[in-house]
């Protein structure tokens, strides 16, 4: 078994007397314990899984997802509980969608103007599945736009998180999400 | 409909415009029907966001995941399995091979020893199942191996009874998230046995969904030793 980095992950609970069962299990994965790994993924499976899709649009998830876990493993050495467990997952996650989408070189129409980002959302389905809808249309905004939004109004991030994330200026991040809003109104509205 | 405002909606509705700017777009809100418009269906957008639900991958990816990061895989496991599968002369299923293993893992120390982890490293715990087809594989009788399977079945009932029992009179002494956190992740290995059941009655010589509901209840055993454990802890 290829062993991630081991000794660095506390067990928070022992020092401080909380009880975090991630933290305990990352302490065990990183240790090679691939069972405590397996809980983790499971518990965390569809966060990430949502976010990648999110985040990628269209494109397949499912080998990005792969490598979030694989790379959270090799990475497990580094976790040292200062934040929760999911809060660590996340952001090695997005790095590696960003890293991800760099290496296939599929940045394009990130500073896609507005008027541009509108055309290409779909118009509103006929489906119940409201929910399911937006998320389509999530899925058709512009690279830029869509990443800015999925962090900001779905995933929490500040601008100035996203603009380090992103590469950009924090008011481009801004610009940007002003636009996907705007973009998903007017699908809303059709 | 735009006017100069309206690019500046987003930042109001983010609590993001300098305090001179609000004040100012609040006033021309005052009036201007067509912002205000904007302003609440941006809410909408805003809130649908925060609201959606995640969900997992529609296949699971989790042999792939430990396949790359080289741990025991059901792959591999699977191919093990069928090679003692392919060797054995005895006429017991795998199923009755694997509630063996948990019997014997069950029976030998019992809740007792779960309850106890550090008398017993996890890595002892795991390798359990792994054993199963040597020792099962001696001289049981077919009719012998149905007993033990029964047996194991209940055994395993038994330490997973006596595990929910610690868990439920401990509860208390955890904090809100632990137990949600754990109760989540019982659901789900409780999922996951119960469709591996399904898909067992569909297909009951099937080497890889055999080891896997042996991984899976394995598993349910573990998270109720650590959570047991847990509740040891804060006593």
């Amino acid at each position: 078994m290829t062993l991630p980095g081991t000794g660095a992950t506390t067990l928070e609970h022992q020092a401080t007397g909380r009880t975090d069962p991630d933290a305990v299990d990352a302490t065990l994965a990183a240790t090679g314990d691939a069972h405590a790994f397996e809980r983790l993924y499971r518990g965390h499976l569809a966060r990430i899984s949502s976010l990648v899709r999110r985040m990628l649009g269209d494109e397949d998830p499912d080998d990005v997802i792969q490598d979030v876990f694989v790379r959270a493993w090799q990475k497990l050495g580094t976790f040292r509980g200062e934040s929760a467990f999911g809060t660590w997952l996340h952001r090695l996650a997005v790095n590696v969608i960003l890293g991800r989408r760099e290496t296939l070189g599929i940045r394009r129409q990130r500073h896609l103007d507005g008027d541009a980002a509108l055309e290409t959302v779909p118009s509103r389905r006929t489906t119940p599945e409201i929910s399911m809808d937006f998320e389509t249309a999530m899925e058709r905004l512009p690279d830029g736009a869509r990443q800015v939004f999925v962090l900001h109004d779905v995933e929490g991030y500040r601008h100035e998180e996203i603009a380090e994330m992103l590469g950009l200026a924090t008011g481009t991040s801004k610009s940007q999400l002003h636009r996907a809003r705007m973009a998903l109104r007017r699908h809303l509205e059709r | 409909m735009s006017d100069q405002w309206t690019d500046r909606l987003s930042e109001y509705l983010d609590d993001e415009l300098p305090p001179d700017e609000r004040s100012a777009l609040e006033q021309h809100l005052r009036h201007c029907a067509a912002c205000g418009a904007v302003l609440a269906d941006l809410k909408r957008i805003v809130t649908r966001a925060r609201g959606l639900e995640d969900r997992p991958p529609e296949r699971d990816l989790w042999p792939g995941i430990a396949a790359r990061i080289g741990a025991g895989s059901g792959e591999t496991r699977a191919i093990d399995l069928a090679a003692a599968r392919g060797r054995r002369r005895w006429s017991f299923s795998l199923p009755q091979l694997i509630a063996a293993g948990i019997a014997l893992m069950a029976a030998s120390g019992g809740a007792a020893w779960l309850l106890h982890p550090a008398a017993q490293s996890s890595v002892a715990v795991r390798d359990t199942i792994p054993t199963t087809p040597v020792v099962a594989g001696g001289n049981l009788s077919a009719r012998n191996a149905g007993d033990r399977s029964r047996i194991a079945g209940q055994s395993y009932a038994a330490a997973v009874a006596d595990l929910e029992r610690v868990l439920t009179q401990g509860r208390g002494r955890l904090d809100t998230t632990t137990v949600r956190v754990i109760e989540r992740n019982l659901a789900t290995i409780d999922s996951a046995i119960a469709q591996a059941r399904r898909a067992l009655a569909a297909d009951s010589a099937n080497v890889y969904l055999n080891s896997h509901l042996a991984e899976t209840m394995q598993r349910k055993l573990d998270l109720l030793r650590q959570a047991a454990a847990l509740v040891s802890s804060v006593s």
